[in-house]
């Protein structure tokens, strides 16, 4: 009786190590397995990586500018502290800074401008959807303002086709033919994207449209013309 | 004694089994670290400086972030005793919120994309069963056009300069990359954004295609702030 007691607890005691070891294991594993997987970086190839490394270091380095002139800013609300009046400078500058971001202000800066002439013996016509994508680009390509026929895209512009793609609206204001957009950033890089083989500009011109793409050192873009408020958001 | 015989079979079946498991694992982690290290020394460098390079970006937007919060104080402190100040310290903080660059939140719809769960093989053109970046676009157009305030894709706030890029099985924007479900997130009237799921809307073609596409009213919508930084190098104000 006593040798069969004996018996079960050392069974015990070496099934729980037992136990105790494979766990102890697999979640050793586990963590290798884990760690292993750094997100998708580890399927990328060596081109791949090399465009990923230079996106990231060019993030990194406009943090840091921006990093070092906040600083700054900050120094000199600690130096003028006490002086009123250059206080308010500061601020109103801040102020300028959010109006030009919002499309309160007119702007100037290097570019390009894009005409498009619709030609009535065409495929088809140029539609909203057209320059939405063109937008689009414009955007991608690091436009930092754009305007169509003088209507300058904001965050929140929208353009549409109404009354069977007939009426043009951009702001929910009527453009009319012929388009001109311009868009002030890297010329070079504005004028790449937009010339781009199968881009939207030329799908136009393969419909039969004229397009022309200009670079200038100087592009000059019109603010937004009505009020910019919000009624929703807090 | 046939109880402990029982239980002696059990036991060891469970031990083979979790043996076995742990033995696939081997092989697996094995099979994966000989992959990696059969790759190019300059592929594993490059992959350590990319993930350096995210991490100090991530350092600098945190400092960033903090060092705002510092700067808004001061500027408070300096504009408490100042009526003009005030004004334009109201200004900014508007203006702040429809750029995009603090959190908002508000009344909206919250409308969400998936890719069709038909199988590709049997469809007429495998392309129409997912979400593609040009969908989204014109999504947000559409919001825009019912007069949406603030909009954000996948917890990305869409800002003035946002571009939707097509990157093949996902899409980009603001340079960061998602992919389905596309969780697409607006603020404004909610009957007017609700009217994107008209009928001949292009909710309701997507939907005919057999893509998910769902819209929701929320009283209690939550968009986040651009994470970015927006510096305009080639724009400058006309005084």
């Amino acid at each position: 009786m006593e040798a069969k007691k004996q018996n079960k607890i050392t069974l015990t005691i070496i099934l729980g190590m037992a136990c105790l070891v494979l766990v102890t294991v697999m979640f050793m594993q586990f963590k290798i397995v884990n760690q292993t997987d750094i997100n998708e970086l580890e399927v990328m190839r060596e081109d791949e990586l090399r465009t990923e490394l230079a996106s990231w270091k060019a993030k990194y380095t406009e943090a840091d500018a921006q990093y070092q002139e906040r600083q700054q800013k900050l120094e000199e609300y600690n130096q003028n502290e006490e002086s009123q009046e250059q206080t308010e400078q500061l601020v109103q500058n801040e102020l300028k800074q959010v109006d030009l971001i919002l499309g309160k202000t007119d702007v100037e800066g290097e570019g390009i401008v894009i005409k498009l002439q619709e030609v009535s013996t065409a495929e088809a016509g140029i539609t909203a959807d057209n320059l939405n994508m063109i937008v689009n680009t414009l955007k991608e390509a690091g436009a930092e303002a754009i305007s169509i026929n003088e209507e300058r895209i904001i965050n929140m512009t929208d353009i549409v086709s109404v009354n069977e793609g007939t009426i043009t609206r951009v702001n929910q204001q009527r453009i009319l033919k012929p388009y001109t957009i311009k868009a002030i950033g890297n010329q070079n890089y504005l004028e790449g994207a937009i010339l781009a083989n199968g881009g939207e500009v030329d799908n136009l011109e393969k419909l039969g449209h004229q397009i022309s793409v200009e670079k200038y050192n100087k592009v000059e873009i019109p603010k937004y013309n009505k009020e910019i408020s919000s009624k929703y958001i807090k | 004694m046939n109880n402990n015989k029982t239980t002696s079979i059990v036991l060891g079946i469970m031990c083979m089994a979790l043996t076995i498991g742990i033995c696939i694992q081997i092989r697996t982690v094995n099979s994966y670290s000989t992959i990696k290290t059969g790759q190019n020394y300059d592929q594993n460098n490059l992959r350590a400086e990319v993930l350096k390079y995210k991490e100090k970006y991530e350092n600098k937007i945190e400092q960033i972030e903090k060092i705002d919060k510092d700067l808004e104080k001061k500027i408070e402190q300096a504009t408490n005793d100042n009526e003009n100040l005030e004004d334009a310290q109201n200004q900014i903080k508007e203006g702040n919120k429809l750029i995009g660059l603090t959190e908002v939140t508000g009344e909206g719809v919250i409308i969400t994309l998936t890719d069709s769960k038909l199988d590709a093989t049997t469809a007429l053109d495998p392309s129409s069963l997912v979400v593609h970046d040009m969908d989204v676009y014109y999504i947000v157009n559409e919001l825009k056009n019912a007069g949406a305030e603030a909009i954000s894709v996948n917890g990305q706030r869409i800002i003035t300069t946002s571009a939707i890029e097509c990157g093949g099985n996902i899409i980009t924007i603001n340079g960061e990359k998602i992919g389905s479900p596309f969780e697409i997130k607006a603020i404004g009237l909610p009957e007017n954004l609700a009217n994107l799921n008209r009928t001949g809307g292009y909710l309701e073609a997507m939907r005919k295609s057999s893509v998910g596409a769902e819209l929701k009213k929320s009283n209690d919508i939550t968009i986040p702030k651009y994470t970015g930084i927006i510096n305009y190098k080639y724009a400058k104000s006309i005084e």
